[in-house]
């Protein structure tokens, strides 16, 4: 009780302290409860047939062989969903897609029918004996030739449809075209510009590849009349509204469980086919059906990332200040849009292409494709295309700087948007509500030496002898997460705002739910960090729980950083809506008003009198049991947030690359990371979250791909070919972090896991490239791997 | 997944003979292992299938071959094949084989250019030993091709040491990975790869 303030700040465990993670005692232990954990009584095994072409007519599915195989109860096909209304689904992105193929495939790895058995090893033999018999079609894997006039046409069932989700379509394979900006404006500052740079990039198709993959285990009880279905998913309260309407099943009794999942980077955001196909069969056989794909599925099906042909344009003066910015983009989407974006954004948040500078004139056009691929095309950390964004105007602000012979660093400071700018509105339409990039900046270039470094890098370039090529990579992005204010974010027409109910217990100790879903980001530890320090009770007794759509208030789920921006700020609110009514019980309590009371650490004192003080454990009693006449008993709170804004936290990457001339292996000497997120829960999550995007992202730049051939073949969709780093090839991370809060968040935070993916990629390209500049190398196409770099090697003509 | 051959192999035969074996379907089919012409259509199309094994899994293809040229003068003949699999492959192929004069009498040369086109779950999974498997094929095919063409010359026979030709007809692919290894480490030691095929 006599406890210094010291000892009851460390007491509770609150925000800022790098405490443990309460969730990592069952991972690391092995008893984590993940969905193929799950086992029901009479529980059958559902495998899925798949179509070996990437485009072809379906003639005729024989079931007769498998329907045969001792132990196998159904195999259902797109004729069996027909009567259900259910062989095709609306996608999030307000196209349809192929629940079973229906007289036609589209892409490689599609699903064609499903078998039900006792078990997977039965279910797998049945895949095998399903007999289908296909007449192959051309396939279109180019979204350049696919909206060539006279162009094999994907969607027959879109046929005669000219206008879109999104507005009119130009081809039987366009999907939309999505514009931001002013073109004339850019175009004027072209036309009229000192200098001018032009440059093409490929952000080319890559995977998650979680560790675990997806699946659910649904569990139709028809005597109750209810459906519950446990499933790798990230948004479990939409899931529940989608799956209700396509079932006709009440929301009530709907349930969908997200129980631990190993992993998402929003690849378990879409509702796939196959956890409809385990819910029908489910339905229909009145048993439950577990689903689980492998990891070639997973690869091949799923949904997969990037896959954008940009091309830039900068306008500057002479000195280096750019006055223009012109971008066009073709988005090879796959076979059905798929896209997991908000309604109103089928490029996400692409238009934060103006990045971290201040570009008065700027105009950015997307046009969808279809082609015959697996649909997707948002997931893998990417914010929503912002991976994309920064990707392109991080290397043309290197192009420009490669063009004028000024310094990236300089070049950068010379056009970054000022502190006192703040809040900044862009040319493309968003207003930045905070960052100092400047400072951000110089605290890298200190940390790193980079005048020594450039001064390493010429001395080395001048000795024919020196064995590899030095490179500097320098990256300044400013990203925006935190979807969003329901005026302009929705999803299938749910604004996306969060929600947390919190229940405090008469002994002090707190239940909490969220409408997000953790994939391993840690909210059951920082959520209640938060939490803590609101209420001043102890992060160790606040349970958190999400992902029970039966009891979790509803929300929009965790991807796109969104949950310390969305979640959090509603955490806070719930919090204070508490503390509000704790403090007239207090006054109550202490027989004094409310304004004679101060709130230090974990209790309420009178003002001026350090002897009289009421704990909010006190206070949780005292709720439940002597509380103030003719206030209600409890001491509970709900809160719904709808952002304002979106948050946009920044950050400055340097890395540092030695290129073998002969071999083109590239060793990253150096990565240094700084980055601000706001308010700061927990800085070893924090840390945690930075290393694990900069590995990814290591893993995109330097290696990932996923290629198909003319024939629209899948190359690579295995882990002997995609390229996982282990801990043997991944580079040491050095982190740093400077605080810029956000001003409209109620605890400045704005949320960070998803920047060293976006940040990191166009860091290690611009490190690559760096090596080869002083050769008039002035970009190169990722992934880089030894063989790619080689060939620039011979290219350029470098000795080895 | 799309590769496109071209190889030449020497034949122990002359023009003349080595052209009576190519410009007779069947008996070029022959020459194929796993191959098996099971019909005539027409004058130009002819129905088989070829099983290709390789380690556990073998696919067997069944299609049809169409000549679609037969030029006595350049002693050249093209020829399309296509076909499918159950197990979800197709595969298919346009060759132009043509005969060169070789050296000395009694020899000459097998021109062999293609452009064959691989689909499915063979093009998925089999995809990196394509090249491979093709050259491998190719040189067995040539191989039975010269021993059909050298026995029909007269006295051919005595002066060859082996009396009648061995025809390899089953393709194994496991045989072929081995052979493989065995030339890439002969290679390593400067050895003179073994086989026509490169």
């Amino acid at each position: 009780m006599n406890a210094s303030i010291t000892e009851r700040q460390a007491a509770l465990m609150g925000m800022g302290d790098s405490r443990l993670r309460k969730e990592d005692a069952r991972f690391i232990q092995g008893k984590g409860n993940y969905v193929d954990d799950i086992k029901m009584p009479g529980m059958l095994h559902m495998a899925i047939v798949r179509s070996p072409f990437a485009h072809a007519r379906i003639k005729g599915i024989n079931k007769e062989k498998a329907l045969a195989i001792p132990g196998v109860y159904a195999v259902l096909t797109a004729d069996d969903l027909k009567p259900l209304k259910l062989h095709w689904m609306p996608t999030l992105a307000g196209d349809v897609q192929a629940v079973l193929a229906d007289a036609k495939v589209h892409f490689q790895m599609q699903e064609v029918a499903v078998v039900v058995a006792d078990d997977r090893y039965i279910a797998a033999d049945a895949v095998e004996a399903v007999y289908v018999e296909y007449e192959e079609l051309p396939a279109v894997v180019d979204p350049f030739k696919a909206l060539l006039p006279g162009a094999p046409v994907l969607r027959e069932d879109l046929a005669g449809k000219t206008e879109g989700a999104h507005g009119k379509r130009y081809h039987p394979n366009h999907i939309f075209t999505w514009e931001a900006g002013d073109m004339a404006a850019a175009d004027a500052a072209l036309s009229g510009a000192e200098v001018k740079v032009e440059q093409k990039l490929f952000y080319p198709r890559v995977h998650p590849c979680p560790l675990e993959t997806c699946g659910c285990v649904a569990s139709f009880d028809p005597v109750r009349g209810e459906l519950t279905t446990y499933m790798t998913s990230q948004a479990p309260h939409v899931v529940r509204t989608v799956v209700s309407m396509l079932s006709g099943i009440p929301e009530s009794k709907v349930r969908i469980i997200s129980p631990d999942i190993g992993g998402g980077f929003g690849n378990k955001v879409p509702v796939y086919p196959g956890y409809v196909c385990a819910i029908v069969a489910s339905i229909v056989l009145g048993r439950p059906v577990k689903w689980v794909e492998d990891r070639i599925e997973n690869l091949s099906s799923t949904g997969f990332a990037r896959d954008y042909h940009m091309t830039g344009e900068l306008a500057a003066t002479r000195d280096g200040r750019i006055t223009g910015l012109k971008v066009n983009v073709i988005a090879d989407h796959g076979a059905f849009d798929s896209c997991a974006d908000p309604t109103k954004f089928p490029a996400g948040m692409f238009h934060i292409c103006t990045g971290s500078y201040d570009i008065p004139a700027a105009y950015c056009r997307v046009d969808g494709v279809y082609t015959n691929k697996a649909p997707g095309g948002v997931a893998y950390r990417c914010s929503f295309r912002v991976t994309e964004a920064v990707y392109l105007i991080e290397r043309m602000v290197d192009v420009l700087a490669q063009k004028l012979n000024i310094d990236k660093a300089e070049i950068r400071a010379k056009n970054f948007i000022r502190k006192e700018q703040f809040p900044y509105k862009s040319a493309l339409g968003f207003e930045y509500d905070s960052g100092d990039y400047h400072t951000a900046l110089k605290k890298v270039l200190d940390a790193v030496d980079y005048p020594g470094l450039r001064a390493e890098q010429a001395a080395k370039r001048a000795d024919a002898n020196c064995p590899t090529l030095m490179g500097i990579g320098l990256v300044s992005f400013t990203e925006v997460v935190g979807a969003g204010p329901s005026k302009i974010c929705d999803i299938l027409g749910v604004g996306m705002f969060d929600s947390c109910e919190i229940r405090v217990h008469p002994t002090g100790s707190a239940i909490a739910r969220m409408g997000t879903i953790s994939q391993g980001q840690g909210h059951q530890t920082t959520y209640a960090q938060i939490i803590a320090t609101e209420l001043g009770l102890p992060s160790e007794v606040i349970q958190v729980e999400e992902g029970d759509t039966s009891t979790a208030p509803y929300g929009l789920g965790t991807y796109g950083s969104r949950s310390t921006p969305v979640a959090g700020a509603a955490i806070a609110m719930a919090s204070r809506k508490i503390h509000a009514k704790a403090k007239k019980i207090a006054a109550h309590l202490l027989e004094v008003s409310e304004n004679d009371l101060d709130w230090e650490i974990d209790r309420f004192k009178v003002k001026g009198d350090d002897a009289k003080w009421k704990t909010m454990k006190d206070v949780a009693w005292a709720a439940y049991n002597q509380p103030p006449a003719g206030m209600e008993p409890g001491l509970e709170a709900v809160h719904y947030y709808d952002p304002p804004n979106f948050t946009f936290p920044f950050g400055i990457y340097l890395c540092v690359v030695d290129i073998s001339k002969s071999t083109g292996e590239t060793a990253i000497r150096r990565f240094y990371a700084l980055d601000d997120c706001g308010t700061r829960i927990n800085p070893m999550i924090i840390e945690g979250q930075i290393h694990g995007g900069l590995t990814e992202g290591f893993a995109v730049a330097m290696g990932q791909l996923l290629s198909f051939d003319e024939q629209g073949n899948i190359q690579g969709n295995t882990l002997m070919d995609y390229f996982l780093p282990t801990m043997v090839e991944t580079p040491r991370w050095e982190t740093d972090h400077t605080v810029t809060p956000s001003p409209h968040h109620p605890i400045g935070a704005k949320g960070v896991a998803e920047s060293p993916h976006v940040g990191s990629i166009p860091t290690f390209t611009s490190a690559v490239v760096d090596a080869f500049s002083h050769l008039g190398v002035t970009h190169m196409e990722m992934p880089h791997t030894s063989a790619r770099v080689w060939k620039q090697l011979q290219a350029s003509g470098v000795k080895s | 997944m799309q590769v496109k051959v071209e190889k030449q192999y020497p034949i122990a035969a002359g023009v003349e003979h080595a052209w009576r074996v190519l410009s007779d379907v069947p008996e070029l089919a022959a020459c194929m292992p796993g191959a098996d012409l099971t019909e005539k259509a027409d004058d130009q199309r002819y129905k088989g299938s070829i099983k290709v094994k390789v380690g556990p899994v073998t696919a067997a293809f069944g299609g049809e071959i169409e000549v679609l040229g037969l030029d006595l003068a350049g002693r050249t003949i093209r020829l399309q094949g296509r076909g499918t699999d159950k197990g979800g492959s197709s595969a298919s192929m346009d060759l132009t084989a043509m005969l060169k004069a070789g050296d000395k009498p009694g020899e000459c040369v097998l021109v062999g250019s293609a452009d064959v086109i691989v689909n499915g779950k063979f093009a998925q999974f089999g995809a990196r030993m394509m090249d491979s498997v093709t050259d491998m094929v190719l040189g067995q095919f040539a191989q039975n091709f010269s021993a059909k063409a050298a026995a029909l010359q007269p006295a051919a026979a005595a002066a060859e040491s082996t009396a009648a030709p061995q025809l390899n007809t089953q393709l194994n692919a496991l045989a072929i990975v081995w052979r493989l290894l065995k030339d890439f480490f002969a290679g390593l030691f400067g050895g003179r790869k073994g086989g026509s095929a490169g």
